[in-house]
């Protein structure tokens, strides 16, 4: 286990590294998260980004708002973009650096799932994370493998069949050294995980659930509100997964159920309306249920 | 030849950023709220400012004197008020409202310790006030006009100051060492205090009204008022009031082993705990049951913890006197039937139900008036002054306030009309309509977002045991510990008012909250604020709000 000052692990670090004027919705949940990545990971940092919503809006011509290096990959090959930045630095016998990777739910759990599994496979030193908003955000809210069961999209107009991919055990089990889970509300937390994770030598993941009021169907104000409900339900687990063991699991202090949450997102409105069988809402409570059982939240 | 470099080159330093306040249709603001307290104390002192002031830096001083800004008297109404701050509490809702009272005398007792003086804000003017009474209204309202520079001069028809709180209140409750040095410290601001001259008798009301500018009325409810009992001649009768009166004016009163009280207000709480400290069985006879009784909570439970016997439903017919000495009182019970006209209700007798009590003293605490001798002003009733809504009797320049005006009121609420009546004097004098801002609204627990507030343990005062207390008029609560005032202090909410949690300046996904120069306030950018609203919803104490695009 590594073994560092906690205090500096705990503090809470505003750098703006990644800079306003972006052009991302209001209350938007990646370009926290972004933000609060970048200022964790500090100055000495590449920033990889696949194509996606960060990649759109933080890099237009001539007015970025990354304030450290950025990279621009394809949809799909991110990982292995961030391979090539840490072998040639190797090459190079420059460093150390930080190298993050970053895509959103589509780029790395569909599109660029070979390539992650691949830099996981060959231990390159770059911490992978996922924007989780769970769905193809970008080009106008398509189902993505980490869709969750009910959600309705464009391509799932009546509501998604199948339940989300869990990606941080499958990243886990590539016997990684360092896997977490994260949410943009506690920025504390997300920001000590981010620390941590660069402390490591290795292939990293963090999943950090980023809420998009555009395609969640909420207002932007309640971007964080509905967060903490993710954790309050047992819908999102937040954990962190050292070695292969699970570890720092976050207790839910009031249990609430999943109702609150989906009552507050537009994409789960069908869900409740007059005349729909009510079984879809009991399933979703069933899979906070199975999360709250399996984390032992 | 120079190299150029491969693609695209954007040199960080020349970039323009993109200005998307643009987007925006609402703007957030930071609004300060009047929070419930302050709302719901009598003399609206800053509650929320004083305990962030110790909370924050552990400042006693600082709060001394953020306290005496309206409240002249801390460490007197630390103990005797009934706080309604506490009732009005956001914290209420979450777990336990705060120990407001408690943090008031400490910041008090402080005060004295240290003998922190008054400021005045004005040094001297030439325009000359009268005030007739010096208990808390007429310090009160002395106290802010001296502190703009008006020159006072309080008559009090008395030997010494303080009103019905050295006459009234007893010193297990409020030590006279308090009253007495908090009342020099409001003197020291230069206010001139004739005792024994009574307005009215020794001094006609016209001459205060031809020499001075203004003069200020607190005469207070200083007359018992018996209920008409026949019998109430006797030797051994008392009027609540008279009574305290001879009790704290160290006059030696045998009460014999048997006292009744009759009445269920202040005076008869004191009354009763007075007697029982001075060696009695006590029992307060009440014609209606606790619920009904105007005296304070508080007061009616440590009464019941000094083992004095309440009886409900009873009311006296008749005082029994032997050889012109009263031995008992015949008393019949009542059954209630629907409400008066006081909303309480109306108490009914049952026939053939009379007994009777006991008694070597029976005190009469059934009401108290206005001792009009000499003053002729309009009343309410018959009873009270009655005023205008800048507290101005009927006489020109001449102002009100108090228990005459309010009828039987607590201490802060007389301050609370003396500070008023010392703003509507400043007012009058400078020939202003209308000087004051209307506060801003109140905050509610509904506005505030709790998540962010942690449950915690309230603090508690501790009684000194039954069979010491009894043995004198020592005070019932000893000295709280400083460090558990500050840790209490903590616990405030601050309702309507930024105390620094930084979560508008980490949750904006524009970066569009900026430090401010201090390093302790927060501004926005509005060239890059979309107006998502996340820093409103996620401020705990609702001091950001979301407003409509200008």
């Amino acid at each position: 286990m590594i073994n560092v000052n906690s205090e500096d692990l705990n503090r809470v670090e505003k750098k703006d590294l990644f800079a306003s004027g972006h052009r991302a919705c209001g209350g938007c949940g990646q370009a926290l998260a972004a933000r609060l990545v970048a200022d964790a990971a500090g100055e000495n940092t590449i920033a990889c980004v696949a194509t996606g919503c960060l990649e759109i809006f933080s890099s237009p011509y001539p007015d970025p708002n990354w304030r450290i290096p950025f990279l621009h990959s394809l949809f799909e090959n991110v990982s292995a973009v961030a391979s090539g930045v840490d072998a040639a630095y190797k090459a190079l016998k420059k460093g150390p650096v930080n190298i993050i990777a970053q895509g959103g739910d589509g780029s790395t759990a569909d599109i660029g799932f070979q390539s992650i599994s691949g830099m996981f496979e060959r231990g390159h030193n770059v911490l992978q994370i996922c924007y989780d908003n769970e769905a193809y955000m970008n080009t106008g809210v398509q189902r993505s493998s980490f869709t969750p069961f009910g959600a309705k999209t464009t391509t799932t107009p009546m509501g998604n069949t199948t339940r989300k991919k869990n990606l941080p055990i499958i990243a886990a089990d590539h016997g990684i050294p360092y896997v977490a889970t994260a949410t943009v509300d506690d920025f504390r937390d997300l920001q000590r995980k981010v620390k941590t994770a660069l402390l490591i030598n290795g292939p990293k993941y963090l999943h950090i659930l980023a809420p998009c009021p555009l395609g969640w169907g909420h207002t932007g104000d309640l971007t964080v509100a509905i967060c903490r409900l993710a954790k309050a339900t047992g819908l999102f687990p937040v954990f962190e997964i050292i070695n292969g063991k699970v570890t720092n699991v976050q207790k839910i202090q009031e249990k609430k159920p999943v109702e609150e949450y989906l009552r507050l997102q537009g994409r789960y409105k069908h869900l409740f309306k007059k005349g729909v069988p009510v079984k879809a809402v009991a399933e979703i409570q069933e899979i906070a249920n199975q999360n709250i059982e399996r984390f032992n939240l | 030849m120079k190299k150029l470099p491969l693609g695209l080159v954007v040199d960080l330093r020349n970039v323009v950023p993109y200005k998307t306040g643009s987007w925006r249709t609402m703007q957030p603001l930071s609004i300060m709220q009047t929070p419930p307290c302050s709302h719901s104390c009598p003399i609206n002192n800053d509650i929320r400012g004083f305990l962030r002031t110790l909370a924050d830096k552990q400042d006693f001083d600082e709060a001394w004197h953020v306290l005496t800004r309206t409240n002249p008297m801390p460490a007197t109404c630390g103990r005797v008020c009934p706080h309604p701050c506490e009732g009005g509490c956001n914290r209420r809702d979450f777990d336990h409202p705060l120990a407001i009272n408690s943090a008031e005398r400490a910041v008090g007792d402080y005060g004295l310790e240290k003998h922190l003086e008054h400021k005045k804000l004005i040094p001297k003017r030439k325009e000359k006030v009268a005030v007739i009474g010096s208990g808390p209204a007429g310090l009160s309202c002395a106290f802010h006009l001296a502190k703009r520079g008006f020159q006072v001069k309080i008559f009090e028809a008395k030997g010494e100051p303080g009103g019905m709180m050295r006459y009234g209140i007893p010193s297990y409750r409020l030590p006279k060492e308090v009253m007495n040095r908090e009342i020099e410290a409001i003197l020291r601001l230069g206010i001139d205090l004739e005792c024994n001259a009574k307005v009215g008798v020794n001094i006609p009301m016209d001459q205060l009204t031809q020499f001075y500018d203004a003069v200020f009325m607190g005469p207070g409810a200083q007359l018992g008022v018996p209920i008409g009992v026949p019998g109430e001649e006797a030797r051994g009768v008392h009027t609540g009031v008279d009574f305290l009166k001879m009790v704290n004016s160290g006059k030696s009163v045998e009460v014999g082993k048997d006292v009744v009280v009759v009445g269920g207000g202040n005076t008869a709480m004191d009354s009763a705990r007075v007697a029982k400290r001075l060696g009695a069985n006590v029992c307060v006879v009440y014609r209606r049951t606790r619920v009904e009784m105007p005296a304070i909570t508080a007061e009616i439970d440590e009464a019941m913890e000094e083992r004095i016997m309440f009886r409900y439903h009873t009311n006296p017919v008749k005082i029994i006197a032997d050889e012109g000495r009263v031995v008992g009182l015949l008393c019949v019970q009542m059954e209630l039937k629907e409400p008066d006209a006081s909303g309480r209700a109306r108490p009914v007798p049952i026939p053939g139900s009379e007994s009777v009590i006991p008694a070597d003293t029976v005190i009469m605490a059934t009401g108290q008036a206005v001792d009009y001798d000499g003053l002729e002003v309009q009343k309410l009733d018959n009873k009270w002054i009655s005023t205008n809504e800048m507290q101005m009797t009927s006489i020109d320049k001449v102002f009100a306030g108090g228990d005459a005006v309010l009828g039987l009121e607590t201490v802060s609420a007389a301050i609370g009309q003396g500070m008023r009546a010392a703003e509507a004097i400043e007012d009058y004098v400078e020939g202003q309509v209308e000087s004051r801002l209307s506060p801003p609204p109140v905050i509610y627990s509904k506005d505030l977002n709790t998540y962010y507030y942690q449950k915690s343990r309230r603090f508690q005062r501790e009684a000194l045991p039954v069979h010491i207390r009894l043995k004198g008029f020592s005070e019932i609560y000893p000295a709280f510990d400083r460090a558990e005032i500050t840790q209490e202090a903590a616990r405030c909410f601050s309702c309507g008012l930024c105390f620094n949690c930084a979560n508008c300046y980490m949750y904006c996904p524009d970066n569009a909250v900026k430090k401010g120069k201090s390093g302790t306030t927060y501004e926005f950018d509005l060239d890059f604020c979309k107006g998502c609203g996340l820093c409103a919803k996620e401020c705990p104490c609702h001091y950001i709000q979301m407003t409509l695009e200008k």
